[in-house]
């Protein structure tokens, strides 16, 4: 092949017959990637292929004095590789450490209040629906009783009483439980109410509740998880199928220990409150312990189930609770 | 055509048949530099230069694929990619708007998956086909949707629900599919693999697979045993944590035997379908991997890139092709010159870099 300045001309040898010829404007270059051959296609759809890199880059060079062949440059082989991949390690680290909490708090902030009541609703109604949640059979006096003192519960708050809703249902499947949705209602079973030992211990889990629902815990968990899949769909590229769905099994462990977080924050935040309020801070601490000793524990189905009730957690609870109240 | 064509001699003399093995030329070493640049420009640019990367990628691997001195090529644009990969996500998105907003739709967004599911991955395959090329002449895929649905929904749900004992069947639908659907420069592959060639394939996966299980069977029956015990020294909690940990380790173990078991499937019944693939009904495809070298690779790659947090993988990933395209072969019936003359000049007159590449890669 001659490359002269106007005409690409491919022949066979010096002095045989032109096969291809064209003028370098109207001729395309592949990139260069690692040995690979590199095809220069005419304009007559002809395709010169050779494995001659290095004359082609350097004729590209003297032609267009084009900066073509940067990323190959970067990929060769090179001490700087090994920077490379320090780099990609210390970025990564940065992406999942920062910058996904930040599009957490950026979408949870974007997230219209509609669309947090539609959530609740949808996922109340769909309970209702499949029969998990039944009508409450708790006597309405005593109904009345732990939502007055719930309301009062709610005053305390810097989001206010109409920030939070308390629902009481009954249920067979679950047992003794709580559980916050995203648009404020506080869902509490009968079970739970027969198995408090006191009245503390019933408003210790809602402010547990109503913790989650002042930090939007739900909605993080939802956004983190699609955060997490994203960057693991975009950025790890070619790590092979193995390793690929480890990936996604770390994530979902992940997700385990964020939501373990969530509840100990929920903890401090039943504590403060309930200390605020007047009440017996380590109320909930009580309530786990009932539930700990209740036999439908045993069977893992209830919602404590996802946050084992260790006896560190409630030693958190306690200790948390004799600590003078913060500011 | 050096050929007299008054000859009497038979076509199919031996001597007329050339087996041209397959072959990759790819390093390590090269592709270590390749790799770590496409992930460190993906995590700067936020995920958009992945749809380069990949380009960069596939034409690496494709480029050091080589029959009879000549690369494979392929020809993707990074645009398409990405807007591929944008009408994915955008998908999974609303996917997960629906799922959460209205549970009770989610049903019905499932089955609606379901049924566009056969038609991305007949795209898929047609688009992937399409952009690879070999000695300037493309691939092209003429598979249909019911025959996606059959090979990719059907058949594995069939192997699913009889516990793998009907394996075979889907994999013998799915390659007769991929592999049979396959037109190179307009002439046809031809893949029928024979069912009872396959079950010679799956018997051992399945043994593994009985053993692993009443192997897992009697272990898990004692720690349940064990833990189910009156005298138990440990508490409630600490049993109920033993309980979902061990049934944990019980489902992590079903898929590893599963996988391992796959392993040796996988490498028999791919040698069972190109032993049985046919180009243009003249040049016969085969395949000679040995399983236990396969399964040896594919775990021994998975380990030492989990150990080296991933660095290793372009050294894997070069050695699994560089075994695989060993195995492979193709017995040329006659001159390859001649017979590429012919497929350009009968085939679909357009050079491999001029063909537009309609549609778009969805990554399946």
């Amino acid at each position: 092949m001659r490359m002269t300045v106007k005409t690409v001309i491919v022949t066979a040898d010096e002095d045989a017959a032109e096969l291809a010829a064209g003028s370098p404007e109207n001729v395309t270059v592949s990139d260069r990637i690692g040995a690979i051959p590199r095809h220069i296609l005419f304009e007559d759809g002809s395709v010169f292929e050779t494995d001659d890199n290095d004359a082609v880059d350097d004729w590209l060079a003297s032609r267009f004095c084009s900066r073509t062949g940067i990323l190959h440059r970067l990929e060769r082989f090179h001490p700087r590789l090994a920077l490379f991949a320090l780099l990609v390690v210390v970025l990564f680290a940065g992406l999942y450490r920062y910058a996904l909490p930040a599009a957490v708090e950026l979408a949870v902030a974007a997230t219209p209040p509609d669309a947090t009541r539609l959530l609740g609703q949808s996922v109340l109604s769909s309970l209702d629906h499949s029969s998990v949640l039944t009508p409450s059979t708790l006597p309405q006096e005593r109904q009345d009783a732990i939502a007055g003192q719930f309301r009062d519960l709610t005053r305390k708050t810097p989001q206010g009483e109409d920030a939070f809703t308390l629902l009481f249902r009954g249920g067979e499947h679950i047992g003794p439980n709580a559980f916050a949705l995203p648009d404020g209602s506080i869902v509490l079973t009968d079970a739970l109410v027969g198995l408090a030992p006191d009245d503390d211990a019933v408003l210790g889990v809602l402010a547990h509740e109503m913790g989650h629902v002042a930090g939007n815990h739900s909605l993080r968990s939802l956004y983190r998880a699609a955060g997490a899949t994203t960057l693991i769909l975009f950025i790890s590229g070619d790590v092979g199928s193995g390793i690929h769905d480890i990936l996604v099994q770390g994530t979902g462990l992940a997700a385990l220990s964020y939501s373990r977080e969530q509840e100990s924050e929920a903890d401090r935040y039943s504590v403060t409150l309930m200390t605020k309020a007047g009440r017996d801070p380590a109320g909930l601490a009580r309530m786990l312990e009932s539930l700990d000793r209740h036999p439908h524990a045993e069977d893992g189905t209830d919602f404590f189930s996802s946050h084992p009730a260790t006896p560190a957690r409630i030693e958190a609870i306690r200790r948390h609770a004799a600590q003078p109240p913060e500011g | 055509m050096n050929r007299t064509e008054n000859n009497a001699a038979p076509v199919d003399k031996p001597e007329d048949i050339r087996p041209e093995p397959f072959q990759f030329t790819g390093t390590g070493r090269e592709y270590f530099g390749i790799w770590i640049v496409n992930i460190l420009l993906t995590i700067v640019t936020f995920g958009i230069y992945s749809a380069w990367a990949k380009v960069r990628r596939q034409r690496y691997f494709y480029g050091n694929t080589r029959l009879a001195g000549h690369a494979f090529d392929y020809h993707a644009r990074p645009k398409q990619i990405l807007i591929g990969r944008i009408i994915v996500l955008a998908g999974l998105f609303t996917y997960n708007i629906v799922v959460n907003l209205f549970p009770l739709a989610s049903l019905a967004l499932l089955l609606l998956l379901f049924l566009i599911l056969p038609w991305l991955i007949m795209r898929g395959l047609r688009f992937n086909a399409r952009v690879t090329s070999y000695r300037t002449v493309r691939l092209d895929f003429h598979g249909r949707y019911w025959g996606a649905a059959k090979a990719y929904i059907a058949g594995p749900l069939l192997a699913a629900v009889t516990l793998g004992i009907l394996a075979p069947l889907a994999t013998r639908w799915a390659w007769r599919y991929s592999l049979g659907n396959l037109r190179y420069g307009g002439r046809p592959v031809a893949c029928d693999p024979n069912l009872k060639s396959l079950y010679g394939q799956w018997w051992l996966s399945a043994l593994i697979v009985l053993i692993g299980f009443v192997l897992l069977g009697g272990f898990s029956m004692s720690i349940y045993g064990f833990l189910g015990w009156e005298d138990s020294l440990m508490t409630k909690n600490e049993i109920r944590i033993a309980i979902l940990s061990t049934t944990y380790l019980f489902m992590l173990s079903i898929i590893l035997i599963y996988a391992f078991a796959g392993l040796f499937y996988r490498a028999g019944t791919r040698n069972i379908a190109l032993n049985a693939a046919i180009l243009d009904e003249r040049h016969h495809f085969s395949s000679a991997l040995s399983r236990r070298r396969y399964a040896w690779i594919a775990i021994s790659n998975l380990l030492a890139t989990l150990f080296t947090l991933g660095l290793a993988r372009p050294w894997a990933a070069v050695r699994m092709a560089r075994y695989v395209a060993a195995a492979t072969t193709i017995r040329i019936d006659g001159s390859l010159d001649d017979y590429l003359n012919q497929v350009t000049e009968t085939g679909p007159a357009i050079s491999a870099e001029y063909l537009d590449m309609e549609g778009f890669d969805f990554g399946f």
